[in-house]
């Protein structure tokens, strides 16, 4: 579960909340029961590595940007472990993530995959508003 | 069409300010539409060149011209090209001339005046991070 930008796993924060025991209840049902809440739940992804990784978040939103009522956008998390990589997202889900474009779209032909949209995640304002020219 | 603004993460936690971009998919490499920042000061729509044989675009070696993007010094080849925006529902297609740059500082491409901005209404809604764009009715009528 995604609270305050962190990740927490669903039963631990189930049992603190309830008081009750964590074999009483399943990760589904964790899960089930905080995202109803309105908390996002998105599954741990490896972090950047040499070969293409794939995340799936749990509860897609339909919006990829913030939510009007304040809730951390998924996507935004979703991508926190993959900063410096080139991905490929649908919706708030991150399809594939690797070093290079190339990966990327050779990650999705081989698994007949379609993205909604592909850019490098960057680490910084500076990578996106780039320098004075000198 | 609508389209959120997007927001990264920054590395030291937190969110980047959100921007407002477009998906834009070359024809050749539909199944991963390039995020491309809708930038009204730019005159024309530029890419890395790296995306180029991803899409099985061949630069011409005689159409090139140097400029400064982003505070970097790059060459850009000009290419014609089918592109296509969709927000899932609906769906645009048009063909534009695009600058494929290289060297290339930016994480996204530049949706610029010619090759984007000409062909579209755009409404930007920076309050509540989107932005609305229609296809420009002179266009479709032509």
């Amino acid at each position: 579960m995604v609270i305050n930008g962190r990740r927490w796993p669903p039963k631990q924060v189930l049992a603190l909340v309830t008081g009750l025991d964590r074999a009483d209840f399943t990760t589904h049902q964790a899960r089930r029961a905080l995202t109803r809440l309105g908390f996002p739940a998105g599954r741990a992804a490896s972090p950047r590595g040499r070969h293409p990784v794939v995340s799936r978040a749990a509860t897609p939103l339909p919006s990829a940007a913030s939510g009007a009522d304040g809730r951390p956008a998924l996507l935004t998390e979703a991508l926190r472990p993959f900063i410096g990589l080139w991905v490929a997202v649908r919706g708030d889900d991150v399809l594939v993530a690797a070093p290079s474009p190339k990966e990327v779209v050779a990650w999705l032909a081989q698994h007949r995959q379609r993205a909604q949209s592909m850019f490098r995640v960057v680490d910084s304002e500076q990578a996106i508003t780039g320098a004075a020219p000198q | 069409m609508r389209f959120a603004f997007r927001t990264l993460p920054a590395a030291s936690g937190g969110a980047l300010t959100p921007w407002p971009v477009v998906d834009i998919a070359l024809e050749g490499l539909a199944a991963a539409p390039i995020e491309c920042l809708l930038d009204t000061g730019a005159p024309r729509t530029r890419m890395s060149a790296e995306i180029a044989p991803l899409a099985g675009i061949e630069l011409p070696g005689d159409l090139t011209e140097e400029f400064y993007i982003g505070g970097v010094k790059t060459v850009g080849a000009l290419a014609r090209v089918n592109l296509t925006v969709t927000d899932g529902t609906d769906e645009f297609s048009w063909d534009a001339p695009v600058w494929f740059c290289d060297p290339w500082p930016h994480p996204f491409g530049l949706a610029g005046l010619e090759g984007f901005l000409h062909h579209f209404i755009v409404t930007i809604h920076a309050y509540d991070e989107y932005l609305d764009i229609e296809p420009e009715p002179q266009l479709q009528d032509a």
